[in-house]
């Protein structure tokens, strides 16, 4: 069993963790997309704040010794689970980025070569006139 | 000797576009253009100017070179592609990589066309290697790039002697699949096991090289570590990520 006073203090963390996040996507400064994993996990946990015994279930599957030590395996897991998804989004935007700037030089390029034989015809009929 | 422009076997004249990835190329870039305007006049060219500090964009400005400029920094990977980008949608039949320090002669230019304009091969890579010309390179790297060549052979079963050349052509066709797939990073090595992995022939020729001209190229041991950690597994990813194909 978790103790009642680390219980107590972890559901007025959870509390915290889900205003800070309905306050982070009002805001859109979190996409739904990205911010579904973290709202999984505070649901996990707090399901595990509210029903220890789900807590002493997966404790004994996986043979671990206390609750407590179950609670910081899973925790430490959704941790490295979201910091793997943000390294791959960080990637993704990567080759997003390198697209982007591959095609704005291209097209820089070709205003620039456009603006040149415009500006070299536009002389070419002063000679005329 | 005057080479004819290249000509290929549909009978067409040929479009060779040659790209030039440069970052901080002030001191060398002029002198490279004028070179490839009087020794390879068929040839188109593209400086892709990768965010430079110095003044190699206004060098390429005022002489009125043919150049496009990252708005931000890529890389030789991204910025190599760029120009791949540049040459599959402006329809060229062959590109050629040159390194923008001056240290590939020009002059080879026509002999890496040649096994593409005869359909020898879709990617052509100048060995230093080969006829061991010109500048060899320190002891400790000629090591390792002879290890990653063992390496390429192992994952590939092509052996490629100067896997670090960055002065090479490809056909139509790898064009169109570097412009969508080309390695970061340390791209060389790692872009010959893409070009074995989408079923391109490949055919080193000697050149000689110089000594990179201008810049100071990094010999510091944790550096190469690092690259010759990171070149390894992006082989072997390369090779994985493509499965068994041949």
């Amino acid at each position: 069993m978790l103790p009642v006073v680390l219980r107590t203090t972890l559901i007025i963390g959870m509390f915290c963790y889900f205003i800070l996040l309905l306050v982070f996507l009002k805001k859109k400064a979190l996409l739904l997309k990205y911010a579904l994993l973290w709202i999984v996990a505070g649901v996990f946990l707090v399901l595990m704040v509210i029903f220890p015994d789900l807590l002493t279930w997966i404790k004994e599957i996986f043979g671990m010794v206390s609750n407590m030590n179950a609670l910081f395996v899973m925790v430490l897991g959704f941790v490295v689970m979201i910091l793997m998804a943000l390294t791959s989004i960080a990637s993704r935007q990567a080759v997003r980025i390198r697209t982007l700037v591959q095609t704005n030089a291209i097209l820089e390029k070709r205003v620039r070569d456009l603006e040149k034989t415009k500006s070299s015809n536009n002389a070419n009929d002063m000679e005329i006139y | 000797m005057h080479h004819a422009i290249p000509i290929g076997r549909s009978g067409q004249r040929m479009k060779i576009l040659v790209i030039i990835p440069a970052y901080n190329e002030a001191e060398n870039i002029e002198n490279l253009i004028n070179n490839i305007n009087e020794l390879c006049p068929y040839v188109d060219y593209l400086v892709v100017n990768d965010c430079s500090e110095d003044d190699t964009e206004e060098i390429l400005h005022r002489i009125g070179a043919s150049y496009m400029s990252n708005p931000v920094n890529l890389g030789i990977g991204g910025t190599v592609q760029g120009g791949y980008v540049y040459a599959n949608k402006m329809g060229y039949d062959i590109a050629i990589q040159v390194d923008g320090d001056g240290q590939h002669d020009i002059s080879y230019l026509k002999n890496l066309i040649e096994p593409i304009e005869n359909e020898e091969a879709d990617i052509v890579i100048g060995s230093r290697f080969i006829e061991k010309q010109g500048f060899q390179s320190s002891a400790g790297r000629r090591f390792g790039i002879s290890f990653l060549s063992e390496l390429i052979k192992v994952c590939t079963g092509i052996k490629v002697k100067d896997v670090t050349s960055g002065f090479r052509a490809v056909n139509r066709e790898f064009i169109k699949i570097y412009a969508n797939d080309y390695p970061q990073d340390y791209p060389e090595p790692e872009a010959i096991v893409a070009g074995v992995m989408y079923g391109g022939r490949i055919k080193e020729i000697p050149v000689k090289m110089g000594e990179s001209a201008g810049g100071t190229s990094s010999i510091n041991l944790w550096k190469s570590v690092y690259y010759m950690i990171k070149v390894s597994l992006a082989i072997i990813i390369r090779r994985i990520s493509f499965g068994i194909r041949r």
